[in-house]
C-alpha cells in the first residue's frame, strides 16, 4: 500500500509557491527572455553591490577637500585653482587615480562608495515602500471584489479620491510637513501609491470570483476566508509579483526625484542627493551627476525588463 | 430497471429564481429574468433524474440553486426532511458534504494553482475529514477509483487532458461520501470517445456507491444512457416529466416531441423532422399563457390565454400542455 | 483517379507547425476529393486536424508558426497551396467560402450585420451598395430569418445564437461559392436551432447544387446529411467511404469504435462501449499507426509501421494493417 503512496507528500495542504517544480517551471519561461534575464543579472549584481560593497570601499561620508573634484580614472581634466596670493589662476591637469575609481564630488567624497551606499538606499526604499504600497493595494482590491456591492462602492470611490491627489504634490507636502527624513519618504510613498494596484487586483479578483473552481469550492462548504485566501489571493500572486516588479523602479525614481529638488535626506547619501549636487558642477565635474544618473538609468531599465519578463512567463496565452 | 420506492432524498415545490433586472439612472426595477419559474420535482435515493433543456431553459440556474450557491427567490427544498431554504450556516455545510456538484467545464472547475491531490483532499480539509495519513490514502484510493494513478497526485490540472480533468472533477465531488450529485453538463465539453469513458464511469460510481443523481444535459442522447427518470424544462418550468421509457417512447408534450424528433440519429435519414418556429424567447418576457405556444406546431386558442399546469396524466408522467 | 466531376483534390496535404517545443505535425498526409454537388464531411474528434486542413485550403495558416510543407490542392486547375496571396484572395469567399464554429467571434462586435454582408459582397462582385443590400436582403430570408430589414440593422450582440449562425452562412453565400466549407456549424448550437441549419444545408445542396465540405466529430450530424464522409486521426486519413458505408460496415477499428460509443436514440443498451485512452497530442504522435495504443485489434506490425491506403471498394478506402 505505501508503495502506492509513495510520492505524494504526507501534508497534503501545501501552497503553490513552496513548490518547486511550479516554480522551476516558470522560471523556464521566464529564462527565455534574454533582456529579462540581463535584468534579473544587473539586480542581483546591485544587491551583491550594495551587501558587500561597503566592507571594500572608502567611507562615503569622509570629507577631504584636498581631493575634491576629481575625475573618474582614464579621464583627465583640466581644473583652475584661484591663487589668493599670486591672483592668479593656475591650471593643473588633473587624472583620475585608482583611488577614486570612479572621482569625487565637490567635498572629496568618493563617489564609488556613495553611489553604493546609494544602491543601499535606493533598494530599501523600493522594496520597503513597495511592500507597503502592494499589501495595502492587495488587501483593499481583494475586499472590494470578494464582498461587492456597497463595500466594493465603498472601497473603490476612496481609491478615485486617492487617485485624484496628484501623486507626486501629495509627496513633496508630506516631506514638507514632517522634515524629510529617510522614513517618511517611504512611507509617503508607501501610503500614496497603493491605488493602482488596488484597482488591477479587484479586477483580476472580480474575473476570479466568478471562475467555476470558485464556485466549486463553495460548493464543498469553504468559508468565504478559506476561498479568500486558499483561492483568490494565490491566484494573484503572479500578478502581484509582477506588479511589484514594475512598481519598484517608479519608486526609486520618485525617491531620486524628492531628492533632486531638495526634499530627500541630506543625511544619507542616495542616488537622488548626489545626482542634486552634481547638478551645479556639471561644467567642472560631471561625473557628478552622470553617474548616479547612468545608475538609476540601468536599474530601472533593469526592474522593467524583468517585469515584462515574468508577465509574459505568467500569462498562460504567451506562447514561450 | 425496476426502482425500489426509497424515501425522497430530494423534494423541490414550486421554486423560483428570479434576477431582477434595472435600468435608468436610479437603477429602477423594469422587471425579472426568470430563470427559474416555478418548478416541483423530486427525486429518489439511487436514481437518477435527467434535467434536459436547451439553453436558457434555467437547467443549469436550477442546478446551483438547489444546494443555496444562488440564493433562491422563492418556493422550498426539502432535503432528507430538512428545510434547505431556511438552514443556518452550520447546517448548510453539513448539507455541503451531502451534496456535491460536478461542473460542465473541466478547465474552469479545478483551481489552477493547486495540485489535484491538493484539490481532491479540499472537502476533507474543509469538513476537518481524517488526520494527514488518512487524507493522503483517500486521495490515492478515489484517484484509482476513478482510474487514474496515485502517483499523479501531484501534478497540476494543466497536465492533464480534459477528460481525465472531469475523473478529477469526480474524484473530488465523491471525497465526503456524497449523496446527491449535481451534475451540470458533465460531459458537453468531452470528445465523444471520451464522453462514453466518462458516462461508464459515473454509471459504475452510481452504482457501486447507491448515488442519487440530477443529471443536467443538453443532450437528449446522453439523457437516455443516462437517466431513470426525465424531465424536461423550457423557458424556466418544466413542461413533461416522466420515466425514460415514458418520454422517449410516448413523449406528450409538443416541445418535447419537438425535441426528440430534433436530434440527429445514425439511423435516421431526412425524417419528417418538427421544425419549431423562431427562436427561443427571452426569459425577461416569456410569452403569456403557456410559454411555449408561439413556437407549438399544435397549439390551441386556450394556451395563448392560460397557462397549463403540470398534471400527471398517467402514473408517473405528468405534462404541462393544454391538450391533456 | 481523378473523376470527372472532382471539383476539389486535396493530395497528401501536410501543414506543420514549427514551435519552439518541437515540430507540431496538425496534418501529416491527408487525402481526398470533393465533388461537384456532394457533401463530404471530415470527421474527428479534437486535435485530428480537420480545421487545420480546412484553413490549409483557404490558406488561412497562421505564417509563422504554420506552414503547408507537402502536398497539392486542385482547384480550378490552380494549386491551391502554392499558389500566391493574390490568387487566394480571390478564390476566397467567391470560389470557395467558409463558415467559423464560433459564429460570437467570426462576426465583427462593432458592424451591423448588413453592414458585413454588404462589405463582403462588394469584395468581391461590381455592385452597388444599394444592389449589395437588396442581395443581403434575400439571403437573409432565404436562411429563414424573420424580419430581415430589422436584422440588416442589428449588431451581431443582438441576435441569439442560432441567427448568429445562420446570418453567418449568409454572408458565406453572398457571392456564390462553389464550395462552401463548414467547420462544425452545429456544435455550439442547441438541438433545436441545429436541426434547422441542418436543414438548411440540405436546402443549400439541392437548390444551388453546391459542393460542402462539413467538418464535425458528430457522426449523428454525418448519418443525416454527408453523401460520403472522410474519418481522420492523427492528422491523416484513416477511411473515406460512402455515409451509408460508414455507418453499417465500418472498417477502420477507429470508425467501429466511435460508432459503438456514440450515445445514440436508436441503441437500447444502457453502457457505452468506450475507446479508451485519449486522443494523441499532435506534438506527441506515436510510432507507427497513431491509433495503436487505443486499438482493440492492434498488431505487433502497428506499433512499427504506419499502414499504406488499401482499397476495399472503388469508393471504400482504408488505412489500416488489418486489410492487406
Amino acid at each position: 500500500m505505501t508503495e502506492r503512496l509513495k510520492g505524494i507528500t504526507q501534508k497534503i495542504s501545501r501552497p503553490l509557491y513552496s513548490n518547486a517544480r511550479l516554480i522551476n517551471y516558470y522560471w523556464q519561461r521566464t529564462k527565455r527572455n534574454k533582456l529579462a534575464v540581463f535584468g534579473l543579472a544587473f539586480i542581483i549584481f546591485l544587491v551583491l553591490l550594495a551587501v558587500v560593497g561597503p566592507f571594500f570601499t572608502l567611507d562615503p561620508t569622509l570629507v577631504n577637500f584636498e581631493e575634491k573634484n576629481l575625475p573618474p580614472v582614464g579621464f583627465a581634466i583640466e581644473q583652475s585653482v584661484y591663487n589668493i596670493e599670486t591672483d592668479e589662476f593656475t591650471t593643473t591637469k588633473v587624472s583620475g587615480t585608482w583611488k577614486h575609481p570612479l572621482g569625487t564630488d565637490s567635498k572629496g567624497r568618493d563617489m564609488l562608495a556613495m553611489l553604493i551606499s546609494g544602491a543601499r538606499v535606493s533598494l530599501l526604499v523600493g522594496l520597503i515602500a513597495t511592500g507597503i504600497a502592494i499589501i495595502l493595494g492587495t488587501i483593499i482590491g481583494v475586499l472590494s471584489a470578494y464582498l461587492g456591492g456597497w463595500a466594493d462602492n465603498a472601497l473603490m470611490r476612496f481609491t478615485d479620491v486617492m487617485m485624484t491627489f496628484p501623486f507626486f504634490l501629495l509627496l513633496v507636502l508630506i516631506v514638507f510637513i514632517f522634515g524629510p527624513s529617510l522614513a517618511i519618504i517611504v512611507l509617503a510613498i508607501g501610503l500614496t501609491g497603493w491605488t493602482g494596484t488596488a484597482r488591477l487586483i479587484r479586477s483580476e479578483g472580480l474575473s476570479l470570483r466568478t471562475r467555476e473552481f470558485v464556485t466549486a469550492a463553495k460548493a464543498m462548504g469553504a468559508s468565504d476566508n478559506r476561498v479568500v485566501f486558499r483561492h483568490l489571493i494565490p491566484n494573484v500572486i503572479s500578478l502581484i509579483i509582477v506588479i511589484a516588479t514594475l512598481a519598484i523602479p517608479g519608486v526609486i525614481l520618485a525617491e531620486a526625484a524628492l531628492s533632486f529638488i531638495g526634499l530627500g535626506d541630506p543625511t544619507v547619501p542616495s542616488w537622488g542627493t548626489i545626482l542634486e549636487a552634481g547638478q551645479h558642477s556639471l561644467n567642472t565635474a560631471w561625473w557628478v551627476a552622470v553617474e548616479p544618473g547612468i545608475m538609476i538609468f540601468l536599474t530601472v531599465l533593469a526592474f522593467n525588463f524583468l517585469g515584462d519578463g515574468l508577465r509574459d512567463a505568467f500569462d498562460p496565452k504567451s506562447n514561450i | 430497471m425496476k426502482q425500489m420506492h426509497n424515501h425522497r432524498l430530494l423534494q423541490i415545490r414550486n421554486l423560483k429564481k428570479y434576477y431582477p433586472v434595472t435600468a435608468g439612472l436610479f437603477s429602477r426595477h423594469i422587471g425579472d429574468i426568470k430563470a427559474v419559474d416555478g418548478v416541483t420535482f423530486h427525486i429518489v435515493e439511487k436514481e437518477i433524474l435527467g434535467l434536459v433543456g436547451e439553453s436558457g431553459c434555467g437547467k443549469s440556474t436550477l442546478g446551483k440553486t438547489i444546494p443555496r450557491l444562488e440564493e433562491p427567490t422563492s418556493g422550498e427544498i426539502w432535503y432528507k426532511g430538512a428545510d434547505v431554504t431556511k438552514l443556518d450556516k452550520k447546517r448548510l455545510r453539513e448539507l455541503r458534504k451531502e451534496v456535491q456538484i460536478i461542473f460542465q467545464d473541466p478547465d474552469a472547475s479545478l483551481d489552477p494553482r493547486m495540485t489535484v491531490g491538493d484539490s481532491i483532499c479540499e472537502p476533507l480539509v474543509i469538513h476537518d475529514i481524517g488526520d494527514d495519513r488518512e487524507r493522503v490514502e483517500t486521495v490515492a484510493e478515489l484517484m484509482e477509483q476513478v482510474g487514474l494513478e496515485a502517483r499523479q497526485a501531484n501534478l497540476y490540472p494543466h497536465e492533464f487532458s480534459g477528460g481525465q480533468k472531469q475523473r478529477i472533477g469526480i474524484a473530488r465531488a465523491l471525497a465526503v461520501n456524497p449523496r446527491l450529485i449535481i451534475a451540470d453538463e458533465p460531459v458537453s465539453a468531452l470528445d465523444v470517445s471520451i464522453q462514453a469513458q466518462i458516462l461508464n464511469l459515473m454509471t459504475d460510481i452510481q452504482e457501486k456507491f447507491g448515488l442519487a443523481y440530477l443529471f443536467i444535459a443538453h443532450d437528449l442522447s446522453v439523457i437516455k444512457h443516462m437517466a431513470h427518470r426525465v424531465a424536461v424544462m423550457y423557458l424556466g418550468k418544466i413542461v413533461e416529466l416522466a420515466n425514460k421509457k415514458e418520454i422517449f417512447d410516448n413523449a406528450l408534450h409538443p416541445y418535447t416531441e419537438a425535441l426528440l424528433s430534433a436530434v440527429p440519429s445514425l439511423k435516421s435519414k431526412a425524417k419528417d423532422r418538427i421544425l419549431l418556429r423562431g427562436d427561443v424567447p427571452s426569459p425577461l418576457n416569456p410569452p403569456l399563457g403557456c410559454r411555449f405556444h408561439p413556437r407549438c406546431h399544435r397549439v390551441l386558442p386556450i394556451c395563448s390565454q392560460e397557462e397549463p399546469d403540470l398534471t400527471e396524466v398517467s402514473e408517473g408522467h405528468l405534462v404541462a400542455c393544454h391538450l391533456y | 483517379m481523378i473523376m470527372d466531376n472532382t471539383i476539389l483534390k486535396v493530395n497528401n496535404l501536410k501543414t506543420y507547425f514549427f514551435t519552439r517545443r518541437g515540430v507540431v505535425k496538425a496534418v501529416d498526409g491527408v487525402n481526398f476529393e470533393l465533388r461537384k454537388g456532394e457533401c463530404l464531411c471530415l470527421v474527428g474528434e479534437s486535435g485530428c486536424g480537420k480545421t487545420v486542413t480546412a484553413l490549409s485550403i483557404l490558406g488561412l495558416i497562421d505564417s509563422p508558426p504554420g506552414r503547408i510543407v507537402d502536398g497539392q490542392i486542385s482547384y480550378n486547375g490552380l494549386d491551391l497551396a502554392q499558389c500566391s496571396l493574390k490568387q487566394l484572395r480571390q478564390i476566397r469567399g467567391s470560389d470557395i467560402s467558409i463558415v467559423f464554429q464560433e459564429a460570437q467571434s467570426a462576426l465583427n462586435p462593432v458592424l451591423t450585420i448588413g453592414d458585413q454582408i454588404v462589405e463582403q459582397i462588394r469584395l468581391h462582385l461590381p455592385m452597388e451598395h444599394s444592389q449589395a443590400r437588396e442581395r443581403a436582403m434575400t439571403l437573409l430570408n432565404e436562411m429563414g430569418i424573420p424580419s430581415v430589414e430589422r436584422v440588416m440593422s442589428y449588431y451581431p450582440h443582438q441576435l441569439s445564437g442560432g441567427m448568429k449562425q445562420r446570418a453567418l452562412i449568409a454572408m458565406s453565400l453572398s457571392c456564390d461559392p462553389k464550395i462552401l466549407i463548414a467547420d462544425e456549424p452545429t456544435t455550439a448550437v442547441d438541438v433545436t436551432i441545429k436541426a434547422q441549419i441542418l436543414n438548411i444545408f440540405r436546402e443549400l445542396k439541392a437548390k444551388r447544387q453546391m459542393s460542402l465540405i462539413f467538418i464535425t466529430h458528430d457522426l449523428a450530424v454525418v448519418a443525416e446529411i454527408g453523401d460520403r464522409a472522410v474519418i481522420m486521426y492523427g492528422g491523416k486519413d484513416v477511411e473515406t467511404a460512402p455515409v451509408s458505408e460508414i455507418i453499417g460496415e465500418p472498417k477502420h477499428p477507429y470508425t467501429s469504435g466511435l460508432i459503438e460509443c456514440l450515445p445514440d436514440l436508436s441503441k437500447t443498451t444502457d453502457r457505452l462501449a468506450s475507446i479508451p485512452g485519449t486522443t494523441p497530442n499532435p506534438s506527441e504522435m506515436p510510432q507507427g499507426c497513431a491509433f495503436h495504443p487505443r486499438c482493440p485489434k492492434a498488431m505487433a506490425i502497428c506499433s512499427q509501421q504506419e499502414s499504406t491506403e488499401i482499397i476495399i471498394s472503388r469508393e471504400h478506402k482504408v488505412s489500416c494493417h488489418l486489410y492487406r
